[in-house]
């Protein structure tokens, strides 16, 4: 166990060697922050003041600009990431595409819109299957396989989800929404956050600005159902709904500003009643220090 | 060269110290081992063996041969035994032990342990997060703290090795040989020179001066910067050279090494040529302590007996233990709380995990399989792997950023203390030392205060005041120390003329000033010492055990009296008119502390013989005939509250027959052989009767600056100040009146060694306890009346004697009661000194009030060697940076120059840094609380999946970088009240006393508030998903980009709610906005959101998944997203705002009434100040 006891004290008790005698005068620079002095800044908009923000947009803008250049040189296929992938990385020792549980799990029902019209006949009402992900991720996320073959050839030597009826390269007629680009991969593969969730499923799209969307009537669903939930007690829902700029029907955001709004000007009165009975108290209290 | 011997055993065998020489040595017969019990071993045939008073109290013994030589033949083979050499050790580690003792030490802590334990946990299983998360931080932390430690280390060894290499002169052979220090062994003769300090400790044998004696200055020991004299063994004093010395063929026999450094038990055998050996008894006086200085002395033999570590200066030196902060056992306790709240988290999941997997197929849907491993794996390791990845997935909420950003804080915030101007000494060119960093937040916690009083209240300067003969003051118009002395022209002896008789008492008192004492003057001043003139540094030259004596010759210089010298027994003087008087010196009635005085008897030349006596004013008046005792005792009774040390002067003229009579008794009382002591003093009281008072004398040791001032403004911050001293009572109480610490209605309750002659111990705490508490019933009383201001206040005295008897255990183990006692009066009681104390009293004294009930935080602050050990015992020792030695301000944790700048050290830098780090602390504990607790609940909406709420990234960087900064610069520039303000009004340390910003209940509080913002950001997120598509960026900016948001969005959403909101939770905080903090809490602000959109922006090659993608940008781009950030952000924010501004107004505290006052006072001004409405109040 060490003693505290430090063997220099003697040495400059006794006269020999005070070791390093350096300038004595260390005396503390007098600056407002070494000191604890320093102003608060009070915002007044002159050049110097300015040219922070300058440097602000700069830093914003920079990164910006550096993150769409890195990324349109970046546009590559999307690996099955190695971990992800298990417990559906192979099956039949061929490598599974797209890998992984969520990929498996591709919700897979069709389900298709008719309109009854007055003599019970169903017409077909355009369901459009493009423009439901997210642009970048059709984009930049999520490539195909390069190579000019057909989709078949390049998705050679894989095999198919488990649990899925087809293999990804027959998920779309359409050459731009097939294979790893299909819209419905793209949404289903951004996992919900939530047990219950709601997916984008089709955009019904308004003919012109004179006729509803959809006008009232008398509708068909005909749903093809590949989907199993009843093993997990799951449901299944379709829900039409408009869209403004908030995104869909949204009670819960106005309600809370409503109601915030009203408990911050109650709070408010009640400040004001209360500063107005205490100030004087206070005040004298004050002085008596 | 042979080791030492020695001798171990108990001595069971008192007896009285006897004259008779034994025949033979006294080495074991047996030759068993040392250590075993010989028992009555001595049967070599003396007839009585000799024992020296206190001998039997001997635990062990050891036996030293004087320069390594055996006894003569005859003597048994004695055991060698190995001493310790004279190394000094005061390093940890030696290069080897270093990285594992380090490590180990390290990972002793608890938050350590903890970080390791997930690191490696994270290594092993496969959990949700990256082992690199936990690993890097803490790597760092390891590191840093290691090589900060290694280059202390490094330090140490320095300054041992500076140590152990001086070269120390020893004999050898017959000749003088120079070596190392480290290399004195026991039993080594060692040589010293004046000025030189002893390298062990030694048995003086014989010095340079005739009369064998030696002056030694223990400065460095116990702050006595007094000359006192030791003595050389009466048998050996004649060895005056090398080959004398060598020839000496002696053993010492004393007891093993005991820390008190006043007490020392032993004997010297001397084997003469008739092979008879002398046996003389040893004591303290015999014996020269390692650290004390030769003075006046050219040269000394000594044989060393305890060597190293053996020393007692190094056994008074307690082993510095590491000192932690109340904040820092705080910090630990919400450590352990937040321990429990993450393992109960980890708990709760886990076992929902499996309560939800009962039903069959939420345990493995189709969608998802598990793999083969898994299936194998038995339920219980399953369950345990997922205890542990639980806990690694919320393990964040104890983040090893918090200790970096702690220690981070306490290091560059000690910088301000350094810096700080006013603590700035220009006289002796130094500031404020910063030790330990660790002990910041404490300054402003502080409860007691245990001072020293030479060197740190007082200047250990004794300076002549004045004097008052009959009825007439004195003083001299001399400046003293650059400064005019006031009153001084006042009243000038030159101005009043005296009458012819008044003269000539004058001119007694002063003849009475310079022949009333025992100094000595130093030789080779003597030479041209008379032609000096009186003031050119004669200090110098006389040397005193009193300093107050040398004071009062020094002074009376002035008066035209310069004392010259002691020559064959005539003292010499030079009087006004310059010429020698010569004084034949017949008795001198030595100085004791029962009489209080002490008296000369001289024969002038006309041949009249006098009797000058000199003494405390209660020792002296009772005596006192005639002359004006009135006017004297007035003078003297101001002179004492003053401060200043009275003495007063009288004298009796004595014809021959007289003297003859007395002449007498002191013969007959000297040559008595029982109760010697006695008798003596029965004779000193019978001669020293009938006096005529002279005057009296007023020395001041004088004050440190600002002294008073400085004990006053802490006590009104609440603070108890005790001064512990190893001074005499009288002294200390002197100063204690001077500095205020004693006021002039003071009662002063005495518990000292005379006191306690009279009564038992019982009784007098038992009556003194009694009177304490009547006053503490009337103090309250008072309170309620509101006349508080004229209580009666007490202070209480102690000295060491009475304290030891106070500590010590009694047989029945009933001491606690005395203590308990003890304590209470002290509570009790506004001002308490303790003198005559040992330092490792000082250090009891702290301890005991340290680990009293209710755990009070002491301050310890002193300046010499002698209160190391009490600044090391305290939670905060604080160093004077003393003229002589820097002893203390080495040990202590912090060094001032001043005592004065305790005030700002405590009252201000002690507050600011005590509400920073509390709030750094619950700040910290709060935002992690916001950060992990969405982690928690979203497991309840992912089937216990151990699902990530926030990308790695962002569990990464929210505690690095995103929220890390501006904490961390508030609490380095936060300052809630101007400075100025803190120090004119003390009182607002008692607002921060006990912990108050620690306590359980802020800690709820910011938990609590915590758990509401977490609420708030998961639920608020939670029904954004749930009720609505959040899905567009609309119809109005881009048709057709549909969006949906997935899981990252939800976390990002709460992320970025979050980070908002913990930010402008302390921009609310925030008093003292300077542009650092603009820049640091909006620039985090700023990065968070470019970093977030840099991070979403790219497609990161490195990563195998790019799950963030966009992200932040649709976020963004999401008008619900923004509407939802701002009301999160409000409504998180608004109870604390809430709170804030409602207790404020009803229940304001000190600080807060003095910052709305401030607010007030500023908002008058007209001027623009008003802008800035958040920090008007403490910018300017």
């Amino acid at each position: 166990m060490a003693m505290n006891y430090n063997a220099k004290d003697e040495v400059d008790g006794g006269p020999p060697c005070p070791p390093g005698g350096t300038a004595k005068t260390r005396r503390p620079d007098n600056t407002a922050f070494k000191q604890q002095r320093l102003p608060a800044w009070q915002p007044i908009l002159t050049a110097g003041t300015v040219l922070p923000t300058f440097f602000i947009i700069g830093l914003i803008f920079i990164p910006i600009g550096i993150g769409i250049f890195v990324t349109s040189n970046n546009i590559r296929e999307i690996e099955n990431p190695s971990k992800e992938c298990e417990p559906y990385r192979r099956n039949e020792d061929k490598p599974i595409a797209p890998c992984g549980a969520i990929a498996n799990s591709m919700f897979n029902d069709t389900l298709e819109l008719f309109q009854v019209g007055n003599a019970s006949d169903l017409m077909p009402i355009t369901l459009k299957k493009k423009g439901i992900a997210w642009w970048t991720d059709k984009n930049v996320k999520f490539r195909n396989p390069p190579g000019t073959d057909p989709l078949e050839e390049r998705f050679k030597g894989t095999t198919k989800p488990v649990n899925w009826v087809k293999p990804v390269y027959m998920l779309d007629s359409d050459e731009d929404n097939n294979g790893f680009i299909n819209e419905d991969f793209i949404v289903w593969m951004r996992t919900a956050a939530l047990p219950t969730f709601r997916k984008l499923y089709r955009l019904i799209e308004r003919k012109n600005d004179l006729h509803p969307t959809l006008p009232a009537g008398r509708y068909y669903l005909n749903i093809t159902y590949n989907y199993p939930v009843h093993s997990f007690d799951g449901r299944k829902r379709m829900i039409l709904s408009t869209i403004s700029w908030m995104g869909g029907k949204n009670p819960f955001l106005g309600i809370a500003y409503i109601t915030i709004g009203s408990i911050s000007f109650l709070l408010g009165v009640v400040l004001l009643v209360i500063n107005h009975k205490y100030r004087n108290s206070s005040n004298t209290a004050d002085i008596t220090i | 060269m042979g080791g030492a011997g020695v001798e171990v055993g108990s001595r069971d065998r008192p007896c009285k110290w006897v004259q008779l020489p034994p025949s033979g040595p006294h080495t074991d017969q047996h030759g068993s081992q040392p250590w075993e019990d010989p028992g009555p071993a001595h049967t070599d045939g003396s007839v009585s063996h000799p024992q020296c008073a206190g001998e039997e109290d001997w635990v062990d013994s050891r036996t030293v041969y004087v320069g390594h030589r055996e006894p003569p033949p005859g003597a048994e083979a004695y055991i060698p035994q190995r001493y310790p050499d004279n190394r000094i050790v005061s390093s940890k580690y030696t290069f080897w032990n270093f990285v594992p003792k380090n490590l180990f030490e390290q990972f002793r802590r608890v938050a350590n342990f903890y970080f390791l334990i997930i690191f490696l946990v994270q290594l092993i299983i496969d959990t949700p997060t990256s082992p690199v998360t936990s690993g890097l931080p803490l790597f760092f932390v390891i590191t840093v703290t290691a090589i900060k430690q290694g280059y202390e280390d490094w330090l140490r060894h320095k300054a041992d090795n500076a140590m152990n290499q001086c070269p120390v002169h020893f004999v050898q052979h017959g000749r003088l040989v120079r070596k190392q220090s480290r290399k004195l062994r026991v039993g080594d003769i060692v040589l010293v020179k004046e000025d030189e300090t002893f390298p062990c400790d030694l048995i003086f044998l014989s010095s340079s001066r005739a009369d064998g004696t030696c002056h030694v200055t223990t400065a460095s020991l116990d702050g006595e910067s007094s000359h006192k004299t030791h003595y050389a063994v009466q048998d050996t004093k004649g060895f005056h050279s090398e080959e004398d010395i060598d020839s000496l063929h002696a053993t010492i026999e004393c007891e093993q090494p005991q820390p008190d450094l006043y007490k020392f038990v032993g004997r010297i055998n001397v084997y003469n040529d008739q092979n008879d050996p002398v046996v003389r008894p040893l004591g303290s006086e015999n014996l020269l302590l390692r650290g004390a200085t030769l003075k006046n002395t050219e040269k000394i033999f000594g044989v060393a007996i305890y060597t190293g570590m053996e020393t007692k200066m190094a056994l008074n030196y307690q082993s510095k233990s590491q000192k932690r902060s109340a904040v820092e056992k705080s910090m630990n306790t919400f450590l352990i709380v937040y321990l429990c709240i993450l393992i109960s988290k980890a708990l709760v999941n886990t076992v929902l995990k499996y309560v939800w997997q009962s039903t069959p197929f939420q345990d493995e849907p189709w969608y998802s399989r598990k793999t083969e491993a898994e299936r194998q794996r038995s339920l219980f390791l399953r369950a345990f792997t997922d205890f542990l990845a639980f806990m690694v997935l919320f393990n964040y909420i104890i983040p090893v950023s918090m200790y970096v950003t702690v220690e981070m804080q306490k290091f560059l915030g000690s910088y301000f203390i350094t810096w700080d101007n006013e603590m700035f000494d220009e006289e002796l060119g130094e500031g404020p030392l910063v030790n330990t960093s660790d002990l910041n937040e404490e300054l402003g916690q502080v409860e007691y205060v245990f001072t020293d009083k030479t060197g740190t209240l007082t200047e250990n300067n004794m300076e002549f005041r004045e004097c008052c003969v009959e009825g007439r003051v004195c003083a001299p118009h001399a400046v003293c120390n650059g400064q005019a002395l006031p009153d001084a022209s006042a009243t000038d002896m030159i101005d009043a003329s005296p009458g012819a008789s008044g003269r000539e008492r004058e001119e007694l008192f002063f003849r009475a000033l310079c022949l009333c004492h025992t100094i000595q003057v130093k030789d080779d001043e003597e030479v041209d010492g008379p032609q000096k003139s009186p003031d050119s540094g004669k200090r110098s030259a006389y040397i005193s055990s009193s300093p107050d004596e040398v004071a009062l010759v020094e002074g009376i210089q002035r008066f035209g009296f310069t004392y010259l010298r002691l020559k064959d027994n005539y003292m010499e003087l030079l009087n006004r008119d310059n010429d020698v008087e010569r004084f034949e010196l017949l008795e001198i009635l030595s100085f004791d502390s029962v009489r209080r005085r002490m008296s000369v008897i001289v024969k002038s030349a006309a041949g009249e013989i006098y009797l000058f006596c000199k003494g405390a004013d209660s020792s002296i008046f009772p005596r006192v005939i005639e002359g004006k005792v009135d006017q004297i005792r007035s003078r003297v009774e101001r002179n004492a509250v003053e401060g200043l040390r009275t003495l007063c002067v009288a004298y009796k003229r004595l014809v021959p027959e007289e003297y003859e009579g007395i002449c007498k008794l002191l013969q007959a009382a000297r040559v008595a052989l029982q109760d010697r002591d006695k008798k003596l003093a029965e004779v000193y009281e019978q001669i020293e009767t009938d006096l005529v008072l002279l005057g009296a004398t007023a020395v001041e040791d004088r004050l440190q600056e600002k002294a008073a001032d400085t004990i006053e403004a802490l006590q009104k911050a609440g603070i108890k100040v005790w001064v512990l001293t190893g001074d005499k009572m009288e002294t200390a109480a002197a100063t204690c009146y001077a500095c205020k610490l004693f006021r002039r209605n003071t009662q002063l309750l005495e518990v000292t060694t005379k006191r306690l002659e009279e009564h038992s111990l019982h009784d007098v705490l038992f009556e003194l306890s009694k009177t304490v508490l009547r006053c503490s019933a009337s103090l309250t009383r008072d309170n309620f009346s509101g006349l508080s201001a004229d209580m009666q206040d007490y202070g209480l005295i102690i000295d060491g004697a009475a304290l030891s008897l106070i500590m010590k255990p009694r047989e029945d183990g009933s001491s606690s009661n005395y203590r308990e006692l003890f304590l209470d009066i002290c509570r009790n009681c506004s001002a308490v000194l303790c003198c005559r104390m040992a330092p490792l009293q000082k250090a009891q004294i702290v301890k005991l009030i340290k680990f009293s009930k209710e755990h009070p935080i002491t301050l310890a602050i002193g300046d010499g060697a002698n209160d190391v050990s009490m600044i090391l015992e305290a939670h905060v020792g604080i160093g004077v940076i003393g003229k002589e030695g820097r002893q203390a301000a080495r040990n202590s944790d912090y060094a001032i120059p001043k005592f004065k700048h305790l005030k700002k050290m405590l009252l201000v830098h002690g507050h600011f840094y005590y509400i920073r780090i509390s709030e750094l602390v619950q700040y910290f504990f709060y935002k992690n609380v916001c950060f992990i607790f969405p982690q928690f609940l979203y497991q309840f909406f992912c089937g216990f999946s151990q699902q990530t709420l926030y990308d790695t990234a962002y569990l990464t960087l929210y505690n690095i970088s995103f929220t890390s900064l501006p904490i961390l610069l508030y609490s380095l520039m936060e300052q809630h009240v101007a400075m100025d303000t803190l120090k004119r009004d003390p009182a607002l340390y008692r607002d921060i006393a006990k912990n108050a910003l620690l306590r359980w209940r802020a800690f709820i509080y910011w938990t609590l508030l915590g758990l509401f913002d977490a609420l708030v950001f998961f639920f608020g997120a939670y029904f954004m998903f749930e009720n609505t598509t959040v899905t567009s960026n609309g119809q109005i900016m881009t048709s057709n980009t549909h969006v949906v948001f997935g899981n990252w969005t939800f976390g990002t959403l709460v992320f970025t709610v979050m980070v908002f909101t913990v930010t402008l939770k302390l921009a609310l905080d925030t008093h003292y906005w300077t542009w650092i903090n603009h820049f640091v809490i909006w620039g985090s602000l700023l990065f968070y959101v470019v970093f977030s959109l840099l991070w979403g922006g790219v497609v990161w090659p490195f990563l195998s998944y790019q799950r963030m993608y966009y992200v932040f940008i649709q976020l963004l781009s999401s008008g619900p997203a923004w509407l939802a950030i701002v009301l999160l952000v409000t409504v998180s924010l608004l109870p604390d705002v809430l709170k804030k501004v409602l207790c404020r107004q009803l229940w304001p505290s000190a600080i807060e009434r003095v910052q709305t006052r401030n607010q007030c006072l500023s908002v008058e001004q007209p001027t623009v100040f008003m802008l800035s409405q958040t920090s008007s109040s403490l910018t300017f």
